[in-house]
């Protein structure tokens, strides 16, 4: 072969390649979001199955709850049910159903597809991920537009479980033999997004449901899903302008993505409401003083790991635990009387020497009964801002005398300790919901401690308390607003009395918005809703108020 | 063919039969002796939000229940450990006991009539769904490579052992051993960076067009083959030079011995000496180094496809093995293992035909 055709078989193929050339041309009115990382997709649009395995957004944007909490606004709005009624002393929950809403095959929704979907959940228990019937006695349609749930003990707390169910069409259901294994490859939803236009390895697309009852909604012609697997490209993608909308954590990202076009690339952290906490296994002596936790807490640098560790993407915990929407929850200043959430090496000191710990040759104290007092901290592997966290904190911990050191592991063996008990100290997340009850309840109620070696869900460090357990009994019998916020504030005094776990950092959420083809995005100005697409149900009302520019 | 011939394919058929077994015993007994098991780890996944009740519910489904307390549909307590669990692939019974005798027994049975179970991390798809959005593409990009680099440096090797101490020999020599250290995810992301980032030239992610759908069109063939010029070029980059060198150094032991010293006296053709005579014995040792090499292609090449985003085995294997899938992870694996085997037995073939004296 000579050069010259050589030449030109290298021209040829440029040519070829050059026209086929097109990724970044999307049609108007079509959103790209990155929300899953995944070498391929897998077709699965069931809104029940267990894992959290089937495609985003199908529990948000295909199939819809009877009531939105919004988090940013801490409000219930109405969605599929219009109103709600606590009756017989709170033993009966009345829900009234729209009745202008249509599914995507265009029959009628009715109060009788929620009764059919509660019901599915307590024929199939593993469908039952909110776990309704620990406390539902029954769910029966009165008529087209209401339906009533019958409790078997008072629980209030509930509402928010039933009110986010999705609910599925009973004409399409009923006739699946198996639902858990039902990968509802064409789903039939009332949501803003039901149909799928393609699905391929690589990417799949939602397009818009043209029956939606929000009459002229959603103002976005279709949502698409590229499969990334890695975070860098991720980063290239919203650095290109090709994704509109993303939830993944950016470094750096003032410098990285904002800079590049300041006018149209966004980003939104706001708190959860919860924090990230230090786990401390009470069974272990000598973490079962409440002296000593407060005293670990006290030689953390929370300013530093919020700067180096986070990015500044969130704040320093509060001594409550309760961040961003919570804020409104909290004890007032004046009611609090001690402080160990601010970094106060000296008093950490000299509260060891109170408790009657000595130093050995190395210059790490020694408690009571001569053993080394050490602080292991488990974190999962790879989760590099939390490890970075850790790393900070055992730095603190050897300056006050601690020996520490951070554990990295993998997910599955991390948290396996973490539920049986067996570990010494870990960062983990806690539980949320609409109030600051279930974090309180998961941190120190009795009900929720096991012993070492059985798994509690919530409960990893093994603390419970009784004051607690009689205010847990109250809150759940009760609908009213003012006896919960009291409840709440009398939660929050014992937290900070026993300090049980110690919080770290607000948890953040990661939102990240390209305004170039689309508007109304949530951000500081406009918070209606959470921005992150990892919000749950929230998102629908990103769905419903986004438009195409 | 002779009969020592035949008799020698089927000792060897019989070997890698008895292999596969092997493996697949070992497949079912390794996963299950990981600490953790798969129905928490799935609990995980929600952070909370999925009760413990939940979780025992799902343990059943999966047939790994443990002596713990179980709330039943109306709420007591239940302790029974002895319950026997449903296995919906096959709606039969499993013992309680995730690695019991039964269950063994079963998998086996399973696997001939090719049901892999279900995947726990995908559920409820099943394994071979799963493994076959990402097997073909492996099997291409890996494959593809494979075959370039290969070829490549093989015929490169040949050449610098006929040429040795030349000037190209004493270039290509060190600067390609350099590249074989090289760590490849580092180039696969310098050449992400500046030809599909700063020259965008080349396509930064996926193996085809995202507007095309998969088809035998002319359009579509280009289109991944377009895509994969990046990603084949980090794994033929960093192999080549292995390639090379082994290549180079049977070549130079067999150009040392005597009868190519007789031919070269006798003025042979320099060519066919080169190729017939001296590279068909020095190939032999690389051959099986192939064999090998194409056996592990379906394990994926991670890094290669994390970075270019690229569908395939590599990162669903890590998935598997991060989320305790024991059913996607025996699939892959067997996927793996019988790559391997098979590869192995066509290599004994190829061997056959390249070396006269097997055939003895």
């Amino acid at each position: 072969m000579n050069k010259s055709k050589v030449n030109i078989y290298v021209l040829f193929l440029v040519l070829l390649f050059s026209c086929n050339k097109k990724e970044y041309f999307v049609e108007p009115g079509t959103m790209t979001i990155y929300r899953e990382m995944t070498q391929s997709w897998v077709r699965n649009f069931n809104p029940l199955a267990p894992g959290a395995n089937a495609r985003w957004p199908t529990s948000s944007g295909i199939y819809e709850p009877l009531f939105i909490y919004n988090s940013m606004q801490n409000e219930n709005l109405p969605w599929l049910g219009v109103s709600y009624e606590w009756k017989k002393e709170n033993r009966i929950l009345d829900v009234s159903t729209r009745n202008d809403v249509f599914w995507s095959d265009g029959k009628p929704f009715s109060a009788y597809d929620v009764e059919f979907t509660f019901n599915l959940k307590k024929i199939f228990p593993a469908l039952d991920g909110y776990g309704n019937w620990q406390y539902l006695e029954s769910v029966q349609a009165i008529d087209s537009t209401k339906v009533r749930f019958s409790f078997s003990r008072i629980y209030v707390p509930g509402f928010d479980a039933i009110s986010s169910q999705p609910i599925v069409p009973k004409h399409i259901w009923e006739k699946i033999p198996n639902p858990i294994e039902f990968t509802n490859p064409n789903p039939v939803g009332t949501g803003p997004f039901t149909e799928i236009i393609t699905f391929k390895n690589q990417i799949w697309e939602l397009g818009k449901n043209h029956n939606y009852w929000q009459k002229d909604l959603p103002k976005i012609d279709k949502l698409r899903f590229p499969a990334f697997l890695s975070n860098e490209q991720v980063t290239i993608a919203l650095i290109n302008g090709e994704l509109d909308w993303s939830g993944n954590f950016t470094p750096a990202i003032d410098r990285i993505y904002v800079g590049k076009d300041p006018e149209n690339h966004h980003y939104w952290f706001p708190q959860t409401g919860t924090s990230i906490f230090l786990y401390l296994n009470t069974t272990i002596k000598p973490f079962d003083n409440v002296e000593f936790r407060k005293a670990i807490s006290m030689a953390i640098d929370r300013d530093l790991i919020v700067k180096v560790a986070m990015y500044n993407y969130t704040s320093q915990a509060h001594q409550t635990g309760l961040s961003g929407v919570f804020e409104n929850f909290r004890l007032s200043d004046d009611k609090i009387n001690e402080n160990w959430i601010n970094y106060n090496p000296k008093k950490s000191l000299e509260i060891f020497k109170n408790l009657g710990f000595e130093k050995n040759s190395d210059g790490y104290w020694i408690d009571q009964n001569d053993q080394v007092v050490e602080v292991e901290i488990g974190i999962v592997s790879g989760w590099s801002d939390w490890i970075r966290a850790g790393k900070i904190i055992s730095t603190n911990l050897k300056k006050v005398g601690i020996k520490s050191r951070v554990k990295p592991q993998d997910f599955g063996a991390w948290f396996n300790n973490l539920q049986t008990g067996n570990f010494s100290s870990a960062i983990g997340w806690t539980e949320k919901g609409a109030t600051p009850y279930p974090m309180y309840e998961a941190l120190m109620a009795s009900k929720n401690v096991k012993s070492i070696g059985e798994i509690s869900g919530i409960n990893w460090h093994r603390f419970g308390l009784k004051e607690i357990d009689e205010l847990v009994l109250k809150f759940e019998k009760t609908s009213k607003k003012e006896t919960k916020m009291e409840i709440l504030y009398q939660m929050q005094e014992l937290f900070i009395k026993y300090a049980p776990a110690i919080p770290i950092f607000a948890d953040p959420s990661w939102g990240i918005y390209n305004t170039k083809r689309f508007k109304n995005f949530p951000n500081e100005k406009n918070p209606y809703a959470q921005i992150s697409p990892n919000a749950g149900i929230e998102n629908l009302l990103i769905f419903t108020n986004v438009e195409s520019k | 063919m002779n009969t020592k011939t035949l008799s020698y394919i089927v000792r060897r058929f019989f070997f890698y039969l008895l292999a596969g077994f092997m493996a697949i015993s070992l497949n079912f007994f390794i996963p299950r002796l990981m600490p953790g098991d798969p129905a928490s780890i799935m609990f995980a996944q929600f952070r909370g939000k999925m009760k413990i009740e939940q979780l025992q519910a799902l343990k059943q489904t999966f047939g790994f229940p443990e002596a713990e307390p179980f709330v039943d549909l109306n709420g007591n307590l239940k302790w029974d450990s002895n319950e026997q669990f449903t296995d919906w692939n096959n709606n039969k019974k499993y013992d309680s006991k995730p690695s019991s005798l039964e269950n063994y027994v079963s998998y086996i049975k399973s696997l001939f009539r090719g049901d892999l179970g279900i995947s726990i991390s995908h559920f409820p798809q099943k394994v071979t769904e799963v493994i076959s959005t990402g097997l073909y593409w492996t099997l291409f990009l890996a494959g593809i490579s494979l075959v370039i680099s290969f070829i490549l440096g093989t015929v490169i090797g040949i050449y610098l052992a006929w040429y040795r101490d030349q000037k190209l020999d004493s270039i290509l020599l060190p600067s390609l051993s350099f590249l074989g250290a090289f760590p490849y995810f580092w180039i696969a992301m310098f050449l992400l960076y500046y030809f599909g980032f700063k020259l965008d030239v080349f396509p930064i992610r996926h193996a085809y067009d995202q507007a095309l759908m998969p088809s035998f069109s002319f359009e579509f063939i280009t289109s991944v083959l377009y895509h994969s010029i990046l990603p084949a070029f980090t794994m033929i980059f960093v192999s080549l030079g292995g390639w090379m060198l082994s290549m180079r150094n049977n070549m130079i032991s067999t150009l040392g011995s005597e009868y190519i010293n007789y031919a070269k006296a006798i003025g042979y053709n320099k060519k066919i000496l080169m190729f017939n005579y001296a590279a068909r014995n020095a190939l032999l040792p690389n051959i099986t180094g192939f064999g090998m090499a194409l056996g592990f292609i379906l394990s994926g090449a991670l890094m290669t496809e994390m970075i270019f985003s690229y569908p395939g085995q590599g990162y669903l294997l890590l998935q598997a093995v991060r989320a305790q899938d024991f059913p996607l992870l025996q699939g892959i694996f067997l996927t793996i293992t019988f790559s391997v085997l098979v590869s192995n037995f066509i290599v004994d073939i190829i061997i056959l035909i390249l070396d006269p004296r097997v055939r003895k």
